[in-house]
């Protein structure tokens, strides 16, 4: 059978003004008619511009230096212009991350739909409108008769991206080409559009193309995957073969650096060490090799090529046989025990979170009308203790970072009470302030915009430390050892921070906030700009620090998953509200509240096993904090909430409340109705709730051929 | 997660590589080869083998030749040494004013940053100064102090305080929410500290394209107000001044206006250039 996309040995380059990077180095796949593949890489694998290169759209400065594209049996890269228009968007469509971007704010959902599909044939506007409204219908738009007429501007994250696959479907075509197409999203939404392509692809047999970064994403929807690393594909085959037993070093360590629900907390997380090929240099030999312990001495001289394995399953390595499961990575020493601490009694409670609020001053209703108040943050009590790690967990938008800027100081409460140490910390005067910071310090997420550009990591690390009055030998050497604490050499104290990457970047923030000698520290999202293999590493990082100078940490982030591995006790917020907290094994091993049962069950998961759970995919979106719903204010999403139970209004009309000072609390009427049975791994849902209706909808994975 | 930023990491954040590199553009740098010899010709003027530029009496309108290179004009003065003298004092007022009204618009735009009260009172006042079209502050500044270079000197400035006023505040607002700053400010670092240590820095590149695009805005501020008669008078020789009185002459010495016509021009011009390559590399990343 001819494949319906054949790629072979496809080169691409960008001449840039400071050299050639050769971002992809000799790619070759096939896909099928109705396919689902998956090219799963991290930042400068070249998977993007893979993707890019099969429909001929690669940008100045880059190039397709030499290869071949055939699809359906022709040749892409000969065809001219306007056949390439004829073909894009009608036999092969693209889905891009950042669908707000994406969308033309300035024109109608109609007319942006309408010129898809009027793009590639000739039929009426009103017959262009009936069939916009009946592709909004296929990618689960609702009421998409009203919504037609609107502006991008009135849809959400979620909902543009829905419109976007309305759009590559225009045409019906035969391939679509997802570009990360749920990476800018929250984990209940991805799970929705996750569940798109999926109809989409059982339903009208489109063939899937999927570029991703995440691992669960590629286990949930693919049925094929291709892993890149230094531009090349490194292995490829089905999905679950490969990620039950990789043949691919690479492949073993990306998927043991993952953080996993359906593991035990325990199971530590791998970091790779290194770096990724900068694509500038050529690679000789195996592009991972300088980053794999395993590695012989062939494998630096002599690039290994893609061998078939067992079956459809195809490899480069020396190493690997092809059948044989590759042993674990060795833990070089460096690694640490990372096995969570037995339950040590907890220390005293190092900050005290009583009743926090805040609101933000938002648009005005009507001219001259009183502004609208804002209530990012509602209510919120905690503590954390000393020497602990408390995960604070929530979609975007749930006021995780209000309390952030809250907690570090920056921003002043406008109710409730901050006690550090027993003193009374809510509201600090300047000076008071920047007392308060010598004890609480914060790592942002994105290492790029938290380095000043102009300023070298030595006058950096130098400037919080002489602010304490340190001068001369003292200060350069409480500089080295600050960044030997990290793990950094002292001799790049006079490098600028764009000479590292990403990983680097984050460990200098680190050393930064260590520099005053703080307690406690808000890590604010700390890993999630970065790329997996790298996360592990800053988790450890982290947790070695933990160790060894006892800090606490008020952990923030969005991935339960990662959240899980590194917190000791784990809060989870909707709408500027906690819903749950306890111990890390309770809120995800024995989840109580609806909202933390939908959360966990939508986070993908890379391991095979964890395929056969049963999902449940929260239907909509987060409301707006300008006008949050009454009483308990999940329940418009909640899947035993008022919208499934008539009898249930209760949580219309009673706010429930949690008590803060059981060890795990849930605010929910029905706490503990609706939960996972067992513990991670293959967790069916139990509730007797109605398949396929209203707010909810269970599926189940199709199982993989 | 797109693979090209990180394949091609920023370029070198130190600026005089940036500088250099802004050089290599041909454009800009036979502009700053052209301003380099007016300017440096224009300042050395007193101490070249020149004939007084006041010296009278030779014959008027003289053809060039070789002892009047651009010839004469209506009193026999040597016109090559009046179009160097008047070169003179353009290049003064962009050496002066310049650096004085953008000292005055950073410091008000740093200002700004420190309090709201503060930047709105100030921000109010720079769009009144705003409002004033250059020739207008020109003449009530000339009615003040009295036509001369003086007031040439003090509109340029009062002119160019805005500019850099607002480009300093919008630089310090949108450094100001930087994750950078915030790390500054929690690391022990007072208001002010964070003006000067973290937020101004980062502000250098957009200052520099201003200071650019002001040089050509003094070039043309002093012709304009020479040439209407508030700026540089006769006899000083300026380029305004030199087109203010040739202009009557324009029939029979066409190289009398042309000379001076022709080097404020190029001057204007150059300066443009050299702002927008500087914009380009600097800004446009």
């Amino acid at each position: 059978m001819i494949p319906l996309l054949s790629v072979r040995d496809l080169v691409t380059t960008f001449h840039t003004s400071d050299g050639p990077v050769q971002a992809v180095r000799g790619v070759s796949f096939d896909l099928s008619a109705g396919e689902t593949l998956a090219i799963v890489g991290e930042s400068g694998s070249g998977k993007s511009v893979t993707a890019t290169s099969l429909m001929n759209m690669v940008r100045a400065p880059g190039r397709i230096e030499s290869g071949s594209i055939t699809f359906k049996g022709v040749d892409v890269l000969a065809k001219s212009r306007d056949e390439l228009r004829q073909m894009r968007g009608a036999a092969m469509s693209m889905i891009f991350q950042d669908p707000v971007a994406a969308l033309d704010p300035l024109m109608r959902i109609r007319d942006q739909l309408g010129e898809a599909i009027r793009a590639h044939s000739a039929i009426s506007a009103s017959a262009a409108n009936a069939r916009a409204i009946e592709l909004m219908h296929q990618v689960g738009i609702p009421d998409p008769e009203a919504r037609l007429r609107d502006y991008p501007l009135a849809f959400s994250g979620g909902m543009s991206q829905r419109v976007m696959i309305a759009m590559a479907l225009a045409n019906d075509p035969e391939v679509i080409i997802a570009d990360e197409p749920t990476t800018a999203l929250d984990v209940t939404v991805q799970a929705q559009i996750l569940d798109v392509l999926d109809t989409l692809n059982r339903d009208r047999g489109t063939a899937v193309i999927l570029i991703t970064h995440n691992l669960g994403v590629v286990a949930q929807l693919c049925q094929r995957v291709a892993v890149m690393y230094g531009g090349k594909i490194v292995e490829t085959g089905p999905t679950a073969e490969v990620f039950a037993n990789p043949q691919h070093p690479y492949t073993r360590d990306l998927l043991a650096a993952t953080p996993k629900l359906s593991q035990p907390r325990d199971v530590p997380l791998v970091a790779i060490s290194g770096r990724p090929p900068t694509m500038r240099e050529p690679i000789i030999g195996c592009s991972y090799a300088p980053r794999d312990p395993l590695a012989v001495a062939r494998c630096f001289v002599e690039a290994p090529a893609l061998e078939p394995g067992e079956g459809a399953r195809r490899h480069a390595c020396w190493v690997s046989d092809g059948t044989t499961s590759l042993p674990p990575r060795p833990e070089l020493g460096l690694e640490i025990d990372q096995a969570p601490r037995a339950a040590a009694p907890r220390g005293a409670a190092l900050l005290q979170v009583a009743d926090l609020t805040k609101q933000f001053d938002g648009p005005r209703a009507r001219a001259f009308g009183r502004r609208q108040q804002v209530r990012a943050v509602d209510g919120v009590t905690f503590d954390v203790h000393q020497g602990e790690t408390l995960g604070l967990v929530g979609e975007s938008g749930c006021g995780k970072s209000t309390i952030a800027k809250l907690v570090l100081g920056v921003e002043s409460p406008t109710g409730g009470s901050i006690r550090y140490a027993g003193q009374d910390s809510t509201v600090l005067s300047a000076a008071a302030r920047r007392r308060y910071n010598r004890n609480v310090q914060i790592v942002f997420q994105n290492p790029m915009s938290a380095l000043n550009p102009r300023r070298t990591v030595g006058s950096m690390l130098s400037e919080p430390l002489a602010l304490q009055g340190m001068r001369g030998q003292e200060l350069r050497d409480r500089r080295d050892a600050l960044l030997e604490l990290v793990g950094m050499d002292a001799s790049i104290a006079n490098r600028f921070p764009h000479e590292f990457s990403g990983g680097q970047r984050q460990r200098l923030v680190i050393a930064r906030a260590l520099a005053v000698d703080p307690q406690l520290i808000v890590c604010d999202e700390a890993v999630a700009a970065l790329d997996v293999s790298l996360q592990a590493q800053i988790i450890n990082l982290l947790k070695e620090l933990q160790t060894r100078l006892g800090l606490s940490y008020l952990f923030i982030g969005h991935d339960l998953a990662t959240v899980r591995h590194i917190a000791d006790r784990i809060m989870v917020m909707y709408l500027g509200q906690i819903v749950e907290q306890g111990t890390a094994e309770q809120v995800t091993g024995n989840p109580q509240h609806p909202y933390t049962v939908s959360l966990l069950s939508a986070v993908p998961d890379p391991d095979p096993s964890a395929l056969s759970r049963q999902r449940v995919i929260l239907q909509g979106e987060v409301p707006t904090p300008l006008n949050p719903p009454s009483g308990c204010r999940f329940h418009t999403r909640c899947p035993i909430g008022p919208t499934m139970r008539t009898d249930r209004e209760i949580c219309r009309t009673e706010k429930p409340t949690a008590d803060p000072e059981a060890e795990h609390g849930v605010a929910c009427h029905f706490a503990g109705e609706f939960t996972l049975v067992g513990s991670g791994s293959s967790a069916p849902i139990s509730a007797d709730v109605p398949h396929g209706l209203g707010p909810v909808r269970q599926t189940t994975r199709k199982t993989l051929q | 997660m797109t693979a090209i930023p990180e394949l091609s990491p920023a370029r070198s954040r130190r600026l005089p590589s940036a500088l250099r590199g802004t050089l290599a553009d041909p454009g800009v740098f036979i502009a700053t080869v052209i301003v380099i010899i007016f300017v440096s010709v224009g300042l050395l003027a007193p101490f070249l083998p020149l004939q007084s530029p006041y010296l009278q009496g030779g014959q008027a309108f003289a053809p060039p030749s070789a002892e009047h290179w651009l010839g004469t004009d209506e009193f026999g003065r040597d016109l090559f040494s009046r179009v160097l003298f008047g070169i003179r004092q353009d290049a003064l007022v962009g050496v002066i004013a310049v650096p004085i009204g953008a000292l005055m618009g950073i410091l008000l735009g740093l200002a700004s940053g420190l309090n709201r009260i503060l930047d709105a009172v100030l921000q109010r006042i720079l769009d009144v100064s705003l409002a004033f079209s250059s020739l207008v502050m020109g003449i009530v500044v000339a009615a003040i102090v009295g036509a001369g270079i003086e007031a040439v000197l003090i509109t340029v400035a009062l002119v160019n305080v805005p500019l850099f006023g607002r480009l300093t505040r919008s630089a310090v607002r949108s450094q100001q929410v930087r994750d950078y700053v915030t790390a500054a400010r929690v690391t022990g670092a007072g208001p002010i500290r964070v003006l000067v240590r973290h937020v101004l820095p980062n502000a250098v590149d957009a200052l520099i394209v201003q200071a650019a695009l002001s040089l050509s805005i003094a070039v043309f501020i002093e012709g304009a107000m020479s040439f209407v008669g508030i700026g540089v008078r006769p006899p000083e020789p300026s380029l305004g001044s030199l087109l203010r009185s040739s202009s009557s002459f324009l029939a029979i010495a066409p190289l009398y206006a042309i000379a001076p016509m022709v080097i404020l021009t190029a001057l204007v011009l150059c300066f443009n250039v050299i702002g927008d390559g500087l914009n380009r590399r600097l800004l446009r990343r």
